[in-house]
């Protein structure tokens, strides 16, 4: 099986996003940057298949910055086997249009099964994916956490309300990943050390999107901290107490109890 | 403006969402709610591909949809199939001359944006983001047939989660009482459910629990897990992670308790107990089946 991971690099989701003083752009000053968790969570699902079949090939695919090498070169390290850079003058690129050159790529590539991240943890859109299946003309399946080889494709467990479907799609078909069976793994120490030998060839975006007027994007105008919360009130006494006291102040203060 | 709501139900009925949308958008347009039928389950390219016919004929401006699971995948197929500029999770919209201006969340909800969507477009809309509009009633859902063939997966099998009652959606409830890994383990969920019942509440719980298999993971609230805005969040022996403050610090009204006077969830919260929450629980269960009883 041969398998396509697409990723991108995002803010490490325990750093405190701040904004940049125009407002427009986060600070990126001092952020720790790491592979966007669904993503990893992706590369993990498409691991565990080539654990279970030794033939099975598994490339990655990030659209970004120069940095984003780093998150290539860790999914290289956790077992991938080869990288691809796809570079870009901008630092963003809007949904449609990153669906659009990944699709070139994989027409070009001819993987049995992509993977993407349900959404990357910028700017939470969840559109590429989707919008990668439209433009290949295949289906997806989102909110996948389990795959399985099956006759001529493969059984995806997707995560829904109350429970799990299990659906069969043939190959090829784009997978939306929103959590793997077990934890990612971390690369081994072997791992890093061959993933610092591998080249990782760049294509310009502009090349994969080809002629044709750009799709629409949205345009981000302003970014603000939420609000921030505190001055809560602080309850003591006896537990019993407490208790009548909050279930008071949560129906007369906050009338949030009725 | 000639804006399209996208019905979606649950149990037969239309969720919540459909008519929080419905009524907002009635402010900015004309309101025409739809449904797709004819799918068992929910299948986005199916529901996209019969919504994309309708609308090359009808050419709404704008197109709603809640943004559920369901509607999440459905939306961002359908936007990606109609060519048209797609901004999801959104909870406010303006019109701005030919655009729209939508406020959204970004970065794991960390950070809010306010985005510019050029019009037509495809817009979802977080659940709970606005009131229903009293006196405004929801029209009837006119039927968009779709092909469950045309969504080229073969449906396999449904596999329920245990455990689960009668409970409203993480996403979409309007309390949630969430627990963490200072309840110790999967047997404090007994009680917990007991103050959920009470309260007419969602489960939902800290990454470490679901991670520990105490729960299940579609309980997970924060990064990587659902994000949730109710009217109440009651956080039990939940220390706070950051990732797991991103997903409910949009909650209008949360109770806090801890052992850890120093946690991090005392910050957001609007009241804290510092204290045993073994004993908080079944104290506050009595209590708040007491106050709603208007005793």
């Amino acid at each position: 099986m041969k398998i396509l991971v697409c990723l991108k690099q995002v803010p490490d989701s325990t750093v405190r996003v701040k904004v940049a003083p125009d407002g427009r752009a986060i600070l990126t000053e001092g952020i720790t940057w790491a592979i966007s968790p669904y993503d990893e969570y992706a590369i993990e699902v498409a691991l565990e298949r080539k654990d279970a079949d030794p033939t099975t090939t598994v490339s990655v695919v990030a659209m970004g910055p120069a940095r984003s090498r780093d998150a290539l070169r860790q999914a290289l390290a956790m077992g991938c086997d080869d990288a691809t850079l796809v570079t870009m003058a901008a630092e963003e690129v809007g949904g449609l249009a990153a669906a659009r050159a990944l699709a070139t790529l994989v027409t070009e590539r001819k993987p049995d099964l992509v993977l993407c991240g349900k959404q990357a943890s910028d700017d939470d859109q969840g559109l590429v994916g989707a919008a990668l299946a439209e433009a290949l003309g295949l289906p997806h399946v989102a909110m996948v956490t389990k795959l399985e080889p099956a006759d001529g494709g493969a059984h995806v467990t997707k995560e829904v309300d109350g429970g799990h479907e299990v659906w069969k799609a043939p190959f090829p078909a784009v997978l939306l990943v929103h959590k793997s069976e077990k934890e990612p793994r971390y690369p081994s120490l072997p791992g890093i050390m061959k993933a610092k030998k591998k080249e990782i060839p760049e294509i310009a975006l502009a090349t994969l999107l080809g002629e044709g007027a750009a799709p629409p994007a949205v345009t981000v105008t302003r970014l603000e901290q939420p609000p921030a919360r505190g001055g809560g009130k602080l309850l003591t006494g006896a537990m019993a107490q407490i208790a009548t006291e909050l279930a008071t102040l949560l129906r007369d203060e906050a009338k949030v109890l009725s | 403006m000639k804006i399209w709501i996208v019905g979606e139900r649950k149990d037969g009925e239309l969720r919540r969402v459909t008519a929080e949308m419905a009524g907002k958008a009635s402010d900015l347009g004309e309101v025409t709610v739809l449904e797709v039928t004819g799918l068992e389950r929910p299948s986005p390219r199916a529901a996209a591909t019969a919504l994309a016919a309708k609308a090359a004929a009808e050419s709404p401006d704008l197109i709603l949809i809640g943004a559920t699971a369901a509607g999440r995948d459905l939306a961002a197929r359908l936007a990606a199939k109609l060519g048209r500029a797609y901004a999801a999770d959104c909870t406010d919209l303006a019109p701005a001359g030919d655009a729209l201006e939508v406020r959204r969340p970004m970065y794991a909800g960390k950070i809010r944006a306010t985005v510019t969507v050029p019009l037509p477009a495809v817009v979802g809309i977080r659940p709970n983001a606005f009131p229903l509009r009293s006196g405004y009633a929801l029209p009837a859902p006119l039927a968009v047939a779709a092909d469950p063939a045309a969504e080229g997966l073969s449906f396999v099998r449904f596999e329920a989660a245990a455990r689960r009652g009668q409970r409203p959606e993480l996403a979409e409830a309007r309390v949630v009482v969430s627990g963490g890994r200072g309840l110790k383990g999967p047997e404090a969920w007994t009680q917990v459910e007991a103050l959920a019942d009470v309260l007419g509440a969602a489960l939902g719980a800290s990454r470490a629990v679901t991670d520990a298999g105490w729960r299940p993971n579609e309980e997970q609230v924060g990064q990587t897990g659902r994000t949730v805005t109710p009217d109440l969040y009651v956080a039990l022996g939940i220390s706070g992670a950051i990732q797991h403050l991103a997903g409910m610090t949009s909650s209008k009204v949360i109770v806090a308790v801890n052992k850890d006077p120093d946690a991090d969830i005392f910050k957001v919260c609007d009241y804290g107990v510092v204290g045993d929450v073994f004993e908080f629980l079944p104290a506050f269960t009595a209590a708040a089946k007491a106050a709603k009883a208007g005793s």
